[in-house]
C-alpha cells in the first residue's frame, strides 16, 4: 500500500491533538520549530501585483488606445485576476508553517479552512524542485515531495529560498535519519552554508545536444500549437483594436493565388510558425539539460536538471530503479530517434502538464539511448544491447488475419448498409483500399516483436505506433498473465505480460510460442512455476 | 452465477433492441437482422458459455504462490508469488450471496497484477483467505 495518508481537514482542536502526538511520538528533546516560507515571496507577490495592473494601464494611460467595451472588461478581469491571485498568496504565506522532523514532514496551511498535511518520511519517493522566472529572479525554488502517487505531488512547498530547498531535498532523500539527533534537532535554518554549498559528488552521464532539437520538431503537435498560438494572438490582438484577418489579408491577396497555392501557403504557413513555437518549447523546457549521477548519503540518486524559465531538478533514488524502457514512436523511428525512461516505483509515468519523472533523456538518436540504458544500468549487464529472440511466424499470420479481416468485416458492414441505403457511396470500396495498408502495419508490428533474458534483466519489446522496449529486473515482477484467444490457441501462441508496481504498470510480449512461453516466464523467474506446470499440462 | 448473469445480459440486450424494433418503424431494416445475429450469438451463449468455463477455471495456491487459470473463448493464466501479495479480500454479490458463493480476490502493488476467483464456495472462499493471510504474514518482502 504505497499511498500516503490523505489529508483531512481538520479542525483547530484537531489539529493542536494531531500535532500533540506527533510530539509525543517523538524521542525527548527534539521539538521541531515551526518553519515559515522565504519573506522573498512577498517581494514577489507585490511584484505581480504591479505587472498585473499593467498591462491595463500602459494600453489605456500611455498608448491612449481606443478600447471596445468587451476589451476594458478584459482587461480589468485579468487585472483583478493577477490582484487576486497575489494577495491569496500573500495570506498563504502568513498562514503556512512548515517542519521536517525524525518522522515526518509537516505542513501547516488554510486561511479560513486549515489543513494539515504529513508524510512520514519513509514513504517519500522523490523530491524535486521547480521554479518559475519569477522564482528564479528572486532566488526561490518550489519543493515538491512526490509520494508516488498518481496526479499531484503529496506536499509542496511554495516557495523557500535555494538554498533550503537544496537542504531539505538533501535531508529528506536521506532515507533513514541516522540517529543523529543535533542534526536533524535543527533541520533548516541553522546550517552551515558551506555544508550546502559543497559541490555533491557528480558524474555527469549526458548533457544536451543541439542536434537533438531536430528530433523534436517533425512533429504534427506542430500544427496544434500553431493554432493555439494564432488563436492566442488572434485574441491579444483584438482587444487592443487590432484585427488580425484583416492584416494578414492586406499582406497576402489569396485572389490572386489561387485556391491550390492558397492551401499549401495557409499550411505551410500554419507549420512553420508551429515548428518555431516547438523549439522554443524544446530550448526553453531543455536548457541546459544534464543527467547526472550523484551519490547521496546512502546510495545514488539519477538526477536531471533542466529548463530556462522554469527549471526543474528531478532526483531518482537508484534503489528503487527497476530497469529501462526505450519507446520509439513509428516515424520517429526511422529517424533513429527514442525516448529514454527509467522504470521505477514511486515515479508517475505520466502527467498532463509537464514531462513524467521518470524520463531521463529529451528525445534523442537511439545510440546516444543505449549508450545511456549501459550507463544507467550499473550491473554490468547490457539488456538494451541484447539480440532478442524473434517470435514464431505464426505471430506474423496471426496479424495478417487481422489486418484483413477488419477492414473486410468493416467493408461488409457498409457494403450491407449501402444496400439497404442507410449509408450513401460507395464506402466500403474505401475500406478495402485501406487492406495493404494494414497488411504493412500488420508486418511492421511482427518485426517490432520481440523478447530476451539477460541476466536479471526480462526484455520485452512489442508495439506498432510506439515500439516499447522494456528491460524489467526480475525481482520487479509482481505477476505473470499468460493469455490465449481462440486464433492463438489455433496458431500455437500465447501473450505473456509482466505487471508490475513500477513504470507503466505492466510490460507485454505478445505471442510467444506457447511452449516457450511457460519456460520463459520459468527462466525469468526460477521456482514460481514449481506447483504449476502440472496443471498448464492438464489444460 | 455464470448462467444467471448471461440470462440477465440476455434479458436486456435483447428486450431493449425488440422494444427498439417494436416502437421505432424507421430503424427496422437495420435493427432487425442485428437482433436476429445477436439472439443467436447470446442463445449459443448461454447453453455453451457456463459449462465451458466451468470446465475451465481452476485455482490453487501453495506456500510460494497463488495460480488461477480463467476464460473460456480467451484464456488467462496468473501467478502471483506470495511475497508479493498486498490485500486479500472476500467479496459477495447480491446474486452470489444468493447462491452462497463469494470472490476471492488477491491484489498486489500493481494495478494489472491483481488475481481474483470468481465463484467460490463462501466457506472455502474465507477459509482460504484466513490460511492466506497466514502464509503472507509469513513471508519476507516489501510487495514491490
Amino acid at each position: 500500500v504505497t499511498t500516503a495518508p490523505s489529508s483531512p481537514t481538520l479542525s483547530e482542536q484537531h489539529i493542536e491533538a494531531a500535532a500533540k502526538r506527533a510530539k509525543s511520538a517523538e524521542p525527548e528533546g527534539t521539538e521541531v520549530p515551526w518553519q515559515r516560507l522565504d519573506r522573498r515571496v512577498i517581494w514577489v507577490d507585490g511584484v505581480k501585483i504591479l505587472l498585473s495592473l499593467a498591462p491595463g494601464l500602459v494600453a489605456m494611460v500611455i498608448l491612449d488606445l481606443d478600447l471596445s467595451v468587451v476589451g476594458t472588461w478584459l482587461l480589468v478581469l485579468t487585472a483583478a485576476v493577477g490582484v487576486i491571485s497575489a494577495v491569496e498568496d500573500l495570506l498563504r504565506w502568513l498562514k503556512t508553517r512548515y517542519r521536517v522532523t525524525e518522522e515526518r514532514v509537516e505542513r501547516r496551511t488554510g486561511m479560513l479552512v486549515r489543513k494539515y498535511r504529513y508524510v512520514p518520511r519513509e514513504r517519500i519517493r522523490s523530491v524535486d524542485t521547480t521554479a518559475r522566472l519569477r522564482h528564479q529572479l528572486a532566488g526561490l525554488r518550489v519543493v515538491n515531495i512526490g509520494t508516488g502517487e498518481q496526479g499531484a505531488a503529496a506536499l509542496s512547498l511554495d516557495a523557500v529560498s535555494n538554498r533550503t530547498a537544496e537542504e531539505l531535498r538533501r535531508e529528506l532523500l536521506r532515507s533513514r535519519p541516522a540517529g543523529a539527533v543535533d542534526r536533524t534537532a535543527d533541520p533548516v535554518a541553522e546550517r552551515e552554508p558551506t555544508e550546502a554549498t559543497a559541490d555533491p559528488q557528480e558524474v555527469v552521464l549526458a548533457r544536451l545536444r543541439w542536434s537533438w532539437m531536430a528530433y523534436n520538431l517533425v512533429n504534427a503537435w506542430a500544427f496544434l500549437v500553431a493554432t493555439f498560438l494564432l488563436w492566442g494572438a488572434y485574441w491579444a490582438l483584438q482587444v487592443v483594436g487590432i484585427d488580425l484577418n484583416t492584416w494578414i489579408r492586406r499582406v497576402v491577396d489569396w485572389e490572386e493565388l489561387g485556391l491550390g497555392w492558397s492551401i499549401v501557403v495557409i499550411v505551410g504557413g500554419i507549420y512553420a510558425i508551429g515548428v518555431v513555437g516547438l523549439a522554443l518549447n524544446f530550448v526553453t523546457e531543455n536548457w541546459g539539460f544534464r543527467l547526472t549521477r550523484t551519490i547521496t548519503e546512502d546510495g545514488t540518486a539519477l538526477r536531471t536538471k533542466q529548463g530556462l524559465f522554469q527549471t526543474r531538478e528531478v532526483h531518482r533514488d537508484e534503489r528503487r530503479i527497476r530497469g529501462l524502457h526505450i519507446g520509439e514512436p513509428l516515424f520517429w523511428r526511422w529517424m533513429g530517434a527514442a525516448d529514454t525512461e527509467v522504470i521505477s516505483t514511486g515515479l508517475s509515468n505520466w502527467s498532463v502538464s509537464k514531462e513524467p519523472g521518470s524520463k531521463i533523456l529529451p528525445r534523442g538518436p537511439i545510440g546516444e539511448a543505449r549508450r545511456i540504458a549501459a550507463l544507467v544500468l550499473t550491473d554490468g549487464h547490457l539488456p538494451m544491447d541484447a539480440p532478442l529472440r524473434r517470435h514464431p511466424r505464426a505471430a506474423l499470420h496471426r496479424r495478417l488475419f487481422w489486418a484483413i479481416l477488419v477492414p473486410g468485416s468493416i467493408a461488409g458492414l457498409l457494403a450491407w448498409l449501402d444496400a439497404t441505403n442507410v449509408v450513401p457511396g460507395h464506402f466500403w470500396l474505401f475500406a478495402i483500399g485501406l487492406m495493404p495498408v494494414t497488411c504493412l502495419l500488420a508486418v511492421i508490428a511482427y518485426r517490432a516483436l520481440g523478447h530476451t533474458i539477460v541476466g536479471p534483466y526480462v526484455v520485452l519489446r512489442c508495439g506498432l505506433l510506439s515500439r516499447s522496449t522494456a528491460a524489467l529486473q526480475n525481482r520487479a515482477v509482481i505477476c505473470w498473465t499468460v493469455r490465449q484467444s481462440i486464433v492463438q490457441r489455433w496458431l500455437g501462441l500465447m501473450t505473456v505480460s509482466a505487471a508490475t508496481a513500477a513504470g507503466y504498470r505492466f510490460y507485454q510480449a505478445p505471442d510467444l510460442a506457447a511452449d516457450k512461453a511457460v519456460t520463459f516466464i520459468y527462466d525469468a523467474t526460477p521456482g514460481w512455476m514449481a506447483g504449476f506446470l502440472e496443471s498448464t499440462d492438464a489444460a | 452465477l455464470w448462467t444467471f448473469r448471461v440470462l440477465i445480459r440476455t434479458i436486456v440486450i435483447v428486450g431493449g433492441l425488440t422494444l427498439t424494433y417494436a416502437l421505432v418503424e424507421s430503424s427496422r431494416p437495420w435493427v432487425g437482422p442485428i437482433l436476429a445475429i445477436l439472439t443467436v450469438i447470446l442463445g449459443v451463449t448461454m447453453a455453451v458459455m457456463p459449462t465451458w468455463r466451468y470446465l475451465i477455471h481452476r485455482w490453487e495456491h501453495t506456500d510460494r504462490a497463488v495460480y488461477l487459470l480463467k476464460g473460456w473463448l480467451v484464456r488467462e493464466w496468473r501467478v502471483i508469488p506470495i511475497s508479493r501479495i498486498q490485500t486479500i479480500d472476500t467479496m459477495k454479490s447480491p446474486l452470489q450471496q444468493v447462491l452462497r458463493l463469494a470472490t476471492l480476490r488477491v491484489t498486489t502493488a500493481s494495478t494489472h497484477g491483481a488475481i481474483s476467483i470468481e465463484g467460490l464456495d463462501a466457506d472455502v472462499a474465507a477459509d482460504t483467505a484466513r490460511v492466506l493471510t497466514e502464509i503472507t504474514q509469513a513471508t519476507k518482502g516489501d510487495a514491490t
